[in-house]
């Protein structure tokens, strides 16, 4: 990730060389949230990745998390730990949760897992402490031992104490259901906290359900930095570009990873996994090349003829069998056949592989190739950042002078940035008009972007009126890309909440 | 922590032993050593099943955290089942995992596993190829489980004609539990076995 390229932006807004002019420029495309009720709507309105968000300690995330709580609490007349699951279980819907009380209390808290689900086994619940007789430890113990949820299967203390241990070392708190078969009525945390006695234990579990508080809240996202204990809290709940102040570590406010319009979460998730295993690749390899049986260096096969000869050891072998090609004729059944018959489907199913290949190299070597360029301008804004210093330290010039470079190398990062993540999305989209579109486009965005560059990296000589010019059309070629994407984006919202509300529908 | 483990398996273990499916040679349980860490399970194929005839043993490891998390179970005979690794024994079954209660018992778990030879779930499958196969050769999947179930588990059905294919591949070399493998996983089709098998 590009942290430190955000860092030296903060640090150059920050610092008091920040002249008038160089701030506003800056604030034309403001890159992060920072200063949001500075920014007019006229402003978000032009710039498509304005966001609105906050950035928040973990004690002022309790904080409105327990609001929550308490509203529902009260409004129900239920205890805030019954109120936290019912949240927990709904995405922090509070009206919502609401109005299902209010129409069908019994169903919701079933769907929940706060009541068993009827018929109520009353049996097995008898059964699981007959005669004072755990079922668990099998140890006969005083009635007093015992305790039970709303399900009436009764264990005694120890085990339940045991299990939410257990379950609490594998790092599981708001999932923690009771011990008998075939029920899945959960513990509330009061349940839990009355029972679990160490300290350390008390504590990791109320670490545990925060997390998964806050992870089953939508407008709620940690911040991924290492050791960071910031959480993001944006109402728009979009794949918008997010920084944490805290860590500056820049991210996706709706998956949590790399920033990376103009492609959606889903594709990029799907690309970056298609990166990783690179099968392809791998497919391509095993299909097209094998070891010379005798010599063992790898040949790679480039026609349709299974007469294969080594060119390290001219050893005549058959491909499909790898046997001697001499002893081959009439013995080998299998073999035969491919000698005669060439397997058309087959050939065809390898002609499609190295399509597909072609197809994902494109895309993937462009991605590579503006990732690696983006770390190398990387180091150009930090070279020009020391320039400056220098010339503005030997008195020749000041920033206002100069700043205009430093602005031009960190829109050159912000173009670039976009670009790269231009082709998982591009990879992904069904050929057509709007693919034509969108690859001119891009097209068009690559050659100011290189145009750009190469203005930069020869700054001494451009003279700053074109420099000027160019960052101009380059950022405007950036937003064509983005707004599209944006927009589209947006509308997709709408559905996305759809689908969440019918995932929950599933679960119960 | 372990002293509950230990007796709640040596009563599970007479629980087992004093059953109606012990009584009916349906499951059947022993101990393999006296610290009840590990035991030796053993369920029949039930009835109208490929597996009916057979009998298939299992590995059954107790953690020192048992009852609080499942018994560690895998199919030591060989099987041909989409929940089951023809590879390994390894079990897809969810109350293997993270539906397993503390008050289930060792008796829960013979009989769910035997239940799933009965009704397997293709769409949670342990072994992609078999679920396969389970779901787009449904006739070819009961012949192999059937042969798996016979040369694996002393199932009561020969079938002279998937000898046959195996021999041809032995013949040239293979191993005889290969050949079946590879045979199984292309649906008995000798020429794709032969080429898997060499490539
Ligand atoms: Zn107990
Ligand atoms: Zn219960
Ligand atoms: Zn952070
Ligand atoms: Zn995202
Ligand atoms: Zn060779
Ligand atoms: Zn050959």
């Amino acid at each position: 990730m590009t942290t430190e390229e955000y860092d030296t932006e903060m640090d150059y807004s920050d610092s008091d060389c920040g002249d008038p002019g160089y701030e506003d420029y800056y604030n034309v495309h403001p890159w992060d949230g920072e200063g949001d009720n500075d920014i007019d709507n006229d402003q978000s309105r032009r710039d498509p990745e304005y966001a609105v968000y906050d950035c928040l300690r973990i004690e002022e995330v309790e904080r409105l998390l327990n609001e929550d709580v308490e509203s529902l609490s009260n409004s129900l007349h239920i205890t805030p730990s019954l109120a936290k699951v019912l949240l927990h279980a709904h995405n922090w819907a509070l009206q919502d949760i609401i109005a299902k009380y209010r129409t069908n209390a019994s169903s919701l808290l079933i769907n929940s897992k706060i009541k068993p689900l009827p018929p109520l086994d009353s049996l097995s619940g008898l059964k699981s402490q007959r005669n004072g007789l755990c079922s668990v430890c099998v140890a006969i113990q005083s009635a007093e031992k015992f305790s039970t949820l709303t399900c009436g299967h009764s264990f005694c203390k120890d085990c339940w104490c045991m299990h939410f241990e257990v379950q609490i070392s594998q790092g599981i708190s708001t999932g923690i259901s009771c011990m008998a078969q075939d029920c899945n009525v959960l513990a509330p945390e009061d349940f839990v906290l009355s029972l679990l006695t160490k300290p350390n234990m008390r504590e990791r579990y109320q670490q545990f359900a925060f997390c998964d508080y806050v992870k089953s809240h939508p407008q709620l996202r940690f911040c991924p930095g290492p050791n960071c204990q910031m959480i993001m809290r944006s109402k728009e709940q979009r794949a918008k570009r997010v920084m944490c102040s805290s860590c500056k570590t820049v991210f996706c406010f709706r998956c949590g990873i790399d920033y990376h319009a103009p492609t959606d979460c889903n594709t990029m998730k799907k690309w970056l996994t298609k990166c990783a295993d690179d099968s392809e690749t791998a497919n391509y390899i095993s299909a097209h090349t094998k070891d010379c049986p005798k010599c063992h260096i790898c040949i790679e096969k480039n026609g349709g003829c299974n007469h294969m000869q080594c060119y390290n050891c001219k050893y005549d072998f058959c491909w499909m069998c790898l046997g001697d090609w001499k002893a081959h004729g009439s013995e080998y059944y299998v073999c035969s056949r491919y000698k005669e018959n060439p397997n058309i489907a087959h050939e065809s199913v390898l002609a499609q592989a190295r399509e597909a290949l072609k197809k994902y190299l494109h895309y993937y070597e462009r991605w590579e190739n503006h990732s690696k360029s983006l770390k190398l301008e990387e180091q150009t804004l930090e070279a020009i950042k020391m320039q400056i210093n220098k010339k503005v330290m030997n008195y020749s010039g000041t920033w206002i002078d100069w700043q205009h470079l430093f602005a031009a190398a960190s829109l050159l990062t912000r173009c670039r940035y976009t670009l790269q993540y231009t082709y998982p999305y591009a990879y992904y989209m069904e050929p057509g008009p709007r693919k034509e579109l969108f690859e001119y486009q891009q097209a068009q965005l690559e050659a100011e972007i290189e145009d750009l560059s190469w203005k930069i990296e020869h700054a001494e000589t451009t003279n700053r009126g074109d420099l000027e010019n160019q960052m101009d059309i380059a950022e405007k070629r950036r937003v064509t890309l983005l707004k599209d994407f944006l927009e589209k984006n947006s509308r997709r919202k709408e559905e996305g909440r759809g689908e969440r509300e019918r995932e929950n529908i599933s679960e119960k | 922590m372990a002293n509950i483990a230990a007796l709640r398996i040596q009563r599970e273990f007479k629980e087992v032993i004093r059953s109606e499916e012990v009584a009916k040679c349906a499951i059947k349980v022993e101990l393999v050593n006296d610290s009840f860490t590990e035991l030796k399970g053993e369920i029949a194929g039930p009835p109208d099943t490929p597996y009916e005839g057979g009998n298939f043993v299992l590995e059954i490891k107790v953690p020192e955290t048992y009852p609080f998390n499942p018994p560690k179970v895998r199919f030591i005979t060989k099987i041909w089942h989409p929940n089951i690794s023809s590879v390994t024994g390894a079990i897809c079954l969810d109350i293997l995992k993270d539906q397993w209660a503390a008050a289930m018992t060792l008796r829960t778990v013979l009989l769910s596993l035997q239940a799933l030879l009965s009704a397997a779930e293709p769409d949670d499958p342990q072994d992609a190829v078999v679920a396969r196969q389970y779901k787009e050769h449904p006739e070819m999947f009961r012949q192999t489980a059937k042969h798996w179930t016979y040369v694996y588990a002393g199932g009561p059905a020969k079938m002279p004609d998937l000898d046959d294919k195996i021999r041809r591949l032995t013949d040239m070399g293979i191993e005889e539990h290969n050949a079946r493998v590879a045979l199984s996983s292309y649906n008995w089709d000798l020429e794709r076995a032969t080429e898997q098998l060499f490539s």
